[in-house]
């Protein structure tokens, strides 16, 4: 390099090049400091995100809470992933991602019958530590079950749900309390024209079948005991054989054994069925432009025989904070949010789920807004739970697959539910959470 | 040399379809579930007793099979029909070649929906039109045996299409002068199908068999979507129970020993294939 190249005789530019490159090495390290400095900043600067799966209906009505929380927190931010509808769905999304060790959310909106599985797969952050003392007192009873495991607090309920019956206030003066009382006024009803179908529920060979046959078992005096025992019983058989009646006498159609929350609803919503089985958010549903019976709908609790008191099973979905989660403080400053009072409180007024605070169901404004709401908390001291064991979704496989044989008229009921029961013990031996526990 | 040059391959093989398998094959052998905290704890065979006393796997392997068998003879049959009338020249064959396809185009999960709407009882549009003739609505998906068959012709209408793509090209590839022979020596058309067509197709029928029961054997998008495996578990394939128990029931050990089972079972029948059409070519000279 000769000073001639590089025009050293121009006039400005008379610096020697050994100077050249020493000034311009200074203002190359100037601009790098700053520019580190400036990004280092940025950097500090940068909201820290918390992730959070959710089940699309959930991030859809949980999306205006998310961006006020977003608003007015200026180093943190929610980020919603929204999942599939179907609640297996859901799982296996999450699932798959936990598989794979290094799981991309935060917190994971989570149904009830999932808690103690993720908890013994050693997915979820244990709470206790967290909240706080006694963080599911300001809870109404119903809702404070199935969420400590093994002395663990794993999840918090965000919204709380239970099975209701539905019936037509505009063709009976009073709903039935009893089975025998629910098929004579579905008989009585066909016969005079008034509606096609009796009852619709969900009968399908998945999840919901196990929460409508529960509701039925203690109706007639039977349990699934929390251990996962209970169906090879006689009042398993009676539950069974009930509902498989109702298909044989023509008051639930025989379709139901394809039937899912959406189709029951369906039927219920045409004015086709005077009674229906499902969850508090068809209520809503039932109000909306596009129902035949808006006005015309009571909720009550499931049938049960005389003497038994009746059973609404627990539903409920709430927030755990996943184990492999890199911001579990901010995790959990988010689920006290979301799961809060004043989270609860629009989630019942505009989306009509379900409370689980004490506070809400006491309030008169929010009662006389949600008349709903005093049925609901009826129905969440009488919740019926399914077994919380880690195993719990094979037993409720063993369950419904026995069912869908009796409904669909393959099995005996009394055989079906023999297997069921055997099948359950077995599987509850295999796993050392046996009868001996 | 020769193995130098089909190292890469072969490593590639190596990775892909040995390693898996030998990794089930250990999984096999541990009791990994929700209850072990899905830490592995080696239990010899256990997995592989439960497997030979489960009427549940026995029953899906039954159901599995008769879907195949069923679905992909109603395939080979309608594939062949269609290709023999796609090669024959008539007007406005390059546009039914095209749309033919559509089916096959499908991504499975939605044409599944698509099915599963309309079977729907009572809105789907078959039973719209039952009802409207005054028949009774059939419940398509809630009855045993009509929910087996909706997955047969659901798959028969997917996949036709594929066999009769790989038959028509097989047909293109069959010399016309052999026909033109055959009808100056006075062979009738349909002796000629019999004599000709069928014979020098067998290639192509055999590659169609083997890759739709290898697909058939293993269905699971079709039936978890369309049916979920119900009612009574009537439709569930081995595919659908090994994911049951991996996905749902965290039973990491069982779930391998039910894919190494539907493992066996589908080598079992490509050999038994694979021997028939030697059978086959050797009756005939």
């Amino acid at each position: 390099m000769q000073s001639a190249a590089l025009g050293g005789s121009e006039p400005g530019c008379d610096l020697r090049p050994a100077a050249r490159q020493a000034w311009f090495a200074v203002g190359l390290g100037l601009g790098l400091a700053l520019a580190l400095l400036w990004g280092g900043l940025a950097w500090a600067g940068r909201p820290t995100t918390v992730r959070l799966l959710m089940p699309a209906p959930f991030a859809d009505a949980t999306a205006e809470l998310v961006e006020s929380f977003n608003r007015e927190h200026r180093g943190l931010r929610i980020a919603v992933t929204r999942g599939p509808f179907e609640t297996e769905s859901v799982s296996d999304l999450a699932i798959s991602s936990l598989l794979l060790g290094d799981s991309p959310y935060d917190l994971l909106l989570m149904d009830v019958t999932w808690t103690a599985k993720y908890a013994a797969a050693g997915w979820l952050l244990p709470l206790d530590d967290w909240l706080g003392p006694e963080p599911l007192a300001p809870l109404v009873a119903g809702a404070r079950a199935g969420n400590i495991i093994d002395g663990n607090l794993w999840r918090v309920p965000m919204v709380a749900d239970m099975g209701l019956m539905y019936w037509r206030t505009d063709l009976m003066a009073a709903p039935p309390r009893t089975p025998t009382e629910l098929v004579a006024i579905s008989e009585r009803l066909q016969r005079q024209g008034k509606v096609r179908w009796g009852y619709v529920w969900q009968g399908r060979q998945y999840e919901g079948l196990s929460c409508v046959f529960l509701e039925m078992l203690r109706g007639f005096g039977g349990n699934w005991e929390s251990s996962g025992e209970g169906l090879g019983t006689p009042a398993a058989t009676k539950a069974a054989s009930w509902l498989r009646q109702l298909i044989v006498k023509g008051i639930s159609p025989a379709a139901v054994a394809n039937f899912a929350e959406p189709e029951a609803l369906q039927s219920f919503e045409a004015g086709e069925a005077a009674f229906m089985r499902n969850w508090p958010y068809a209520w809503q549903e039932l109000q909306g432009p596009s129902s035949r019976v808006a006005g015309k709908v009571g909720v009550t609790m499931m049938v049960a025989e005389v003497g038994e008191p009746p059973a609404a099973t627990q539903g409920s979905w709430g927030l755990s904070v996943l184990a492999g989660s890199r911001h579990p403080a901010e995790a959990v400053q988010v689920l006290q949010a979301l799961t809060g009072e004043a989270s609860q409180r629009l989630l019942v007024q505009r989306w009509g789920y379900s409370p689980t605070l004490t506070a809400l169901f006491d309030d008169p404004a929010l009662v006389a807004e949600r008349p709903l709401l005093p049925i609901l908390q009826n129905a969440l001291e009488s919740v019926a739970l399914r077994p919380l064991n880690p195993g719990y979704a094979q037993l409720s496989d063993i369950l419904q697959r026995q069912l869908s044989s009796v409904i669909t008229g393959e099995l005996e009921p009394a055989l079906a539910m023999e297997r069921a029961g055997r099948g359950s013990q077995l599987l509850l031996e295999a796993s050392g959470r046996g009868s001996e526990q | 040399m020769s193995l130098l040059l089909m190292a890469p391959a072969l490593l590639l093989l190596l990775a892909v379809f040995l390693w898996p398998m030998l990794d089930y094959a250990w999984l096999s052998l541990q009791a990994q579930t929700v209850f072990t905290g899905l830490k592995p704890v080696p239990v010899g065979l256990a997995n592989w007793e439960r497997l030979l006393g489960d009427g549940r796997f026995w029953q899906d392997a039954a159901q599995t099979l008769r879907f195949a068998v069923v679905s992909v003879g109603l395939e080979l049959l309608l594939g062949l029909a269609i290709a023999l009338l796609l090669h024959q020249s008539w007007r406005g064959r390059g546009l039914v070649r095209s749309l033919s396809l559509l089916p096959w185009a499908l991504p499975t999960t939605v044409m599944a929906l698509g099915w599963r709407w309309i079977l729907n009882d009572p809105n789907g549009p078959i039973n719209g039109v039952m009802q409207s003739l005054g028949l009774p609505s059939l419940p398509f998906l809630a009855s045993t045996q009509l929910a087996w068959l909706a997955v047969v012709l659901a798959d028969t209408w997917k996949t036709t299409p594929f066999v009769a793509l790989l038959l028509l090209a097989g047909l293109q590839m069959i010399p016309t002068d052999l026909y033109e022979a055959f009808a100056l020596e006075g062979g009738r058309p349909w002796q000629g199908l019999r004599r000709i067509t069928l014979p020098l197709l067998r290639p192509y029928v055999l590659i169609a068999l083997i890759f739709r029961l290898a697909q058939a054997l293993g269905v699971f998008d079709l039936v978890a979507v369309l049916t979920g495996g119900g009612p009574a578990s009537s439709t569930e394939t081995l595919a659908l129970y090994a994911y049951l128990n991996a996905m749902r029931f965290l039973d990491f050990g069982y779930s391998a020993t039910v894919m190494l089972g539907m493992f066996v079972l589908l080598l079992a029948s490509a050999l038994l294939l694979v021997l028939a059409q030697q059978r086959w070519r050797g009756a005939r000279p």
